[in-house]
C-alpha cells in the first residue's frame, strides 16, 4: 500500500504539514509550561488538572514524529492523539466555565479574572486542531489540492487561524484588562493579532492568486510579538515583590511567561495556510513556494 | 528635599501630613506655593521599617496621653489616629469609598444632621482625582449611586471571607461588590502588586498600599515642599492684626518658631481642635477660630460593630486585604426607621486582634480562649462602618493634665445617641441574617467598637454655625485653615479617607484660584 518511497526532499504537502506541526508544537509547548505552572499553583486541586500536561506532552511527541515522518499520508496514532487533544481542550474549557459559574456572582468580571482562565484551554484545542489539519494536508497526493470538507485546505486553515488569533487576543485582552494595561506594551497583543486576523480572513475569502506580501510579514511580526511577550512577562515577574530573587512566588503570581508564544504558534499555522494558498491557486497551476 | 529656614515666611505651613495635610501639601506645592508640612511622627520607609508584627506596628498610632470619658468612651489608637509622616493613611485599611451624594445635603434631603456647603458633583470630580492619584483597585462598575468612572486598577481577587459576604448578600437579595481599595492589583511605579499577606491595617512592607506616604508626600517633595518630621506643633501664633504669623513647634528637644503666611491645621478630629484650643490668646480666649464656640464640638466616630461566626470549612480570613467585599445596601436604602446609613465589609482580623475580640466581646479567657483560638482558620465575620449623628454632647476639650511636650492634653467625651443605637441594632440584625444564610455556627456580635473620627471643626454656611467655610478657611482668621476630617458636618456610612482627600484637593484648587484673584 505504500504510495511512495522516502525521497531526497519531502513532498510539498508534507512541507506545509511540517509548518503546521511546528505551529502546533509551539502551542503545545506553551500549554505544557503554562498549564504546568498554573496547575502547580492550583496544587492539582482537581485530579483532572493533570490532563493538559499529559495531553500537551503527547501532542508534542506526535508533532515531533510528524515532523521527521516524510511519508505523504496521515498516521493513525498521531491522528488519534490530535483528536484526543482537541477533546481535552474542549473539556478544559467546560471545566473552566464551571469553575467560573460556581463562584458567587457567577459570570462577572471578578470570576472571569481570577478563575480558571476561560480562553486558556482553547490553546490546547488549537494545538490538536492544527495537528489534525496537518494530517489531513499531508494525506493528499502531490498534484492535487488538499481539501477539508471539500473546501480548499488553505482557505480553511486561514479561517481557523483568523479565529484562533481573535480568541487568543481576547484571552490576552481579558488578562491585560485585569492588569489595567499598566504597561503600554500590554496593548500590543490586543491590537496586532486582530489585525492579523483581518488579513487572514481576507486570505480565506479573497482571490487565491492575489499575491500579498503584507500578510505574511504581519504574521511574522505577530509571531515575533509572541516571543517578545515572553520577554515582557519575564520583566513583569521582576516587578513583583522580591522580583526574580523570589521566583518561587513571583513566577507563579506574575504574568505567565509561557503564554505569549501561543501567538507565535498560531502565526506559524497562518504562514502554513498562506503557503498552501500559494501552492494551490484554485484558478491556476500550482506554484509551490 | 528643599529645606526652609525658620525665618523664611513660607506660603503655607501645614500641620499634619495625613489624608488632609499630605494631600494638600502635594497639591499646593504643585500649584507653585512654598510649603512646609510638619508631622509629629517619624518618616518611615515601607520596605525597611514595617515589620509583619501586630505589636511592633503600634509605633504608627498616636498613643500619647488623653482622657476619654462620656457614657461610651472612645478607645484611641490604630482605628482613629496615626503618628507618622502620611498620617493614619500609613496604616489605614485602604478602603476608598465615595459618599452617597445625598449625604452632602443630609439635612435638607434626608432630614438629619447638617448640610455641607459643598456640591456632590464637584466632589465627584475631586473623588476621581484622588482615585487616580492612589490608583484605586476597584470593581469595573459600582452598583450603588450615580455612575462613576471605572476605577484605575482592577479589583483584587476576593478571598473566601469576601466570597462568604457575597453569598450572604445574595441570599438576602442585596447587591455586593469588590471594595475599592488603595492597594495596587498590578505594578505601579515603585509599588509591586499586592501579595495578599494580610498585614494591611499596618504599614505595608510590600509597598503595594497607596497612601499619602508613597503618593502625595513624594509629589510634594518633588514639587519643592519640605516635610519636617518629628515636629510637634504646640501653638499657632496670631498677631494684633488678627492674622496667624506662624507656628511654635517642638523638634530635637527644643521649641522653635516657623514663620508662615498661611497656617493649615490638619491634625484630625482630636489634635486639630486641641491645637486650636491650646493656641488661645487674650484676644481669642476660647481658642483660635472659635467665635462660634464650635471648635471641638460635634465629635463623631463611626459605629464599627461586627458579627462573627464559624464555618465548617476552612476560611483563612487573614489572607489578603481584610475588606475585599462590601455591601452598601443600607447606605442607599431609605426604607428604615432611623437616620443615617451603614455598609458592611468582609473581615480578616489577625490573631492578636482576634484574641482581643474573643476576650472583649465574648469574655473568653484561659483554657476556653485557647481552645477557641484554635478555630481561627474557620472564623468568618462581617463588620459595619455606620454613620453616627453629630451631637453637641460629644466633644473635645482641654484637660488640665499636660503631655511630654508640656501641652494640655485633650479630653474626649463621647456617648452613642439614641439614633446611633437603633442603627447599630439594625446592622447587627442584618449582619446576623447574612451569617445565618451562609451556614455559620456559634454566631456572636461584637457590640462595642468604633473607628474613624470626624467633626470638631465643622464646615458650614455661616460664622455662627461653623468653624470654617466651604474652602476650609476659618471664618475668624483669614489665613488660618483647617483641612482634614474634622471639617465634616456629618460623617456618612463609609470610611472617610477618600472624602478627606477630595476636600483637600478642592481646597488646593480654591486656594490657587483665590491667590490668582488676590483673595488670600
Amino acid at each position: 500500500m505504500r504510495r511512495q518511497c522516502v525521497r531526497q526532499s519531502p513532498a510539498p504537502a508534507v512541507q506545509v504539514a511540517g509548518r503546521l506541526y511546528r505551529g502546533s508544537a509551539m502551542l503545545a509547548t506553551s500549554v505544557l509550561l503554562d498549564s504546568g505552572v498554573e496547575h502547580i499553583r492550583g496544587g492539582f486541586y482537581n485530579p483532572a488538572m493533570v490532563t493538559p500536561v499529559l495531553t500537551s506532552l503527547l501532542t508534542l511527541a506526535s508533532n515531533l514524529h510528524g515532523h521527521v515522518d516524510r511519508h505523504g499520508r496521515r498516521h493513525g496514532a498521531r491522528h488519534a492523539v490530535f483528536a484526543l487533544t482537541v477533546a481535552t481542550g474542549a473539556a478544559g474549557t467546560a471545566f473552566h466555565i464551571y469553575n467560573i459559574l460556581k463562584k458567587p456572582g457567577g459570570l462577572r468580571w471578578q470570576n472571569l479574572f481570577y478563575s480558571g482562565p476561560l480562553g486558556a484551554p482553547s490553546a490546547i484545542t488549537l494545538s490538536g486542531l492544527f495537528g489534525l489539519l496537518a494530517e489531513r494536508v499531508r494525506d493528499t497526493p502531490a498534484d492535487t489540492m488538499p481539501r477539508i470538507f471539500g473546501i480548499n485546505a488553505g482557505r480553511v486553515l486561514s479561517a481557523v487561524t483568523a479565529l484562533s488569533l481573535l480568541g487568543t487576543s481576547g484571552e490576552a485582552g481579558l488578562l491585560h484588562f485585569r492588569g489595567s494595561f499598566q504597561n503600554p506594551a500590554m496593548y500590543l497583543p490586543v491590537t496586532m493579532p486582530p489585525a492579523a486576523a483581518a488579513l487572514m480572513t481576507g486570505a480565506a475569502l479573497g482571490k487565491s492568486r492575489k499575491s500579498h506580501w503584507f500578510t505574511p510579514l504581519w504574521l511574522v511580526l505577530t509571531g515575533a510579538m509572541g516571543i517578545a511577550g515572553t520577554g515582557f512577562h519575564i520583566y513583569g515577574v521582576s516587578r513583583a515583590m522580591g522580583g526574580w530573587r523570589n521566583w518561587r512566588q513571583t513566577m507563579f503570581d506574575g504574568p505567565p511567561i509561557p503564554a505569549p508564544p501561543s501567538f507565535t504558534g498560531i502565526a506559524l499555522a497562518g504562514l502554513a495556510a498562506l503557503a498552501l494558498l500559494r501552492a494551490h491557486p484554485e484558478d491556476g497551476e500550482a506554484t509551490w513556494a | 528635599m528643599r529645606e526652609y529656614r525658620l525665618d523664611d515666611e513660607v506660603d503655607f505651613l501645614i500641620i499634619g501630613t495625613g489624608a488632609g495635610g499630605g494631600t494638600l501639601a502635594g497639591k499646593l506645592a504643585e500649584h507653585g506655593f512654598s510649603v512646609i508640612a510638619l508631622d509629629a511622627g517619624l518618616y518611615f520607609r515601607p520596605l525597611e521599617d514595617f515589620a509583619s508584627d501586630e505589636t511592633e506596628q503600634e509605633k504608627l498610632y498616636w498613643l500619647d496621653r488623653r482622657v476619654c470619658d462620656g457614657a461610651d468612651p472612645l478607645q484611641m489608637g490604630g482605628k482613629n489616629s496615626g503618628k507618622a509622616v502620611g498620617g493614619s493613611m500609613v496604616h489605614f485599611a485602604m478602603v476608598s469609598l465615595r459618599f452617597r451624594p445625598e449625604w452632602f445635603k443630609s439635612r435638607s434631603l434626608l432630614g438629619y444632621g447638617a448640610d455641607w456647603p459643598l456640591d456632590w458633583r464637584e466632589m465627584w470630580h475631586y473623588y476621581r482625582q484622588a482615585e487616580l492619584a492612589l490608583s484605586i483597585s476597584g470593581p469595573v462598575s459600582y452598583p450603588w449611586g450615580p455612575k462613576r468612572p471605572r476605577y484605575p486598577y482592577r479589583a483584587h481577587e476576593v478571598n473566601s471571607a469576601g466570597r462568604l459576604l457575597a453569598k450572604g448578600a445574595e441570599a438576602l437579595g442585596m447587591q455586593w461588590t469588590e471594595t475599592p481599595l488603595a492597594t495596587v492589583s498590578a505594578p505601579r511605579g515603585k509599588s509591586p502588586p499586592c501579595v495578599y499577606r494580610g498585614f494591611c491595617r499596618f504599614g505595608c512592607s510590600t509597598n503595594a498600599k497607596q497612601s499619602t506616604l508613597n503618593t502625595w508626600i513624594p509629589r510634594a517633595i518633588a514639587a519643592g515642599a519640605e516635610i519636617r518630621d518629628l515636629a510637634m506643633a504646640g501653638r499657632i501664633e496670631v498677631n494684633d492684626a488678627g492674622r496667624a504669623t506662624g507656628v511654635r513647634f517642638h523638634r530635637n528637644g527644643a521649641w522653635h518658631f516657623q514663620r508662615a503666611r498661611n497656617v493649615v491645621v490638619s491634625g484630625y478630629a482630636i489634635e486639630t481642635p486641641r491645637l486650636l484650643l491650646n493656641s488661645a490668646t487674650p484676644r481669642h480666649p476660647h481658642g483660635l477660630a472659635n467665635s462660634s464656640g464650635l471648635v471641638g464640638k460635634y465629635l463623631m466616630t463611626q459605629s464599627n460593630q461586627a458579627v462573627f461566626g464559624r464555618m465548617d470549612d476552612e476560611v483563612r480570613w487573614y489572607k489578603g486585604p481584610p475588606s475585599l467585599t462590601i455591601t452598601e445596601h443600607w447606605n442607599y436604602q431609605d426604607n428604615k426607621d432611623f437616620f443615617g446609613g451603614y455598609c458592611w465589609m468582609a473581615q480578616g482580623p489577625l490573631p492578636i486582634e482576634w484574641a482581643f475580640i474573643q476576650t472583649g466581646a465574648r469574655g473568653l479567657w484561659g483554657e476556653a480562649l485557647r481552645r477557641d483560638m484554635m478555630n481561627y482558620n474557620h472564623q468568618v465575620g462581617l463588620k459595619m462602618v455606620g454613620e453616627v449623628l453629630p451631637d453637641t454632647r460629644n466633644h473635645v476639650t482641654l484637660d488640665d493634665e499636660r503631655d511630654q511636650y508640656g501641652l494640655r492634653i485633650p479630653r474626649i467625651t463621647f456617648s452613642w445617641g439614641e439614633n446611633d443605637k437603633i442603627l447599630i441594632d439594625h446592622a447587627i440584625g442584618q449582619m446576623t441574617l447574612s451569617m445565618q444564610a451562609i451556614g455559620a455556627r456559634e454566631i456572636f456580635a461584637q457590640r462595642e467598637d468604633a473607628n474613624h473620627l470626624a467633626g470638631t471643626a465643622r464646615m458650614g454656611f455661616s460664622p455662627e454655625t461653623s468653624v470654617v467655610n466651604a474652602d476650609c478657611r476659618s471664618w475668624d482668621i483669614a489665613n488660618l485653615w483647617v483641612c482634614d476630617g474634622s471639617v465634616f458636618p456629618t460623617t456618612g456610612g463609609v470610611n472617610p479617607s477618600l472624602t478627606i482627600q477630595a476636600i483637600a484637593l478642592r481646597t488646593a484648587d480654591r486656594i490657587k484660584a483665590m491667590a490668582q484673584h488676590g483673595e488670600l
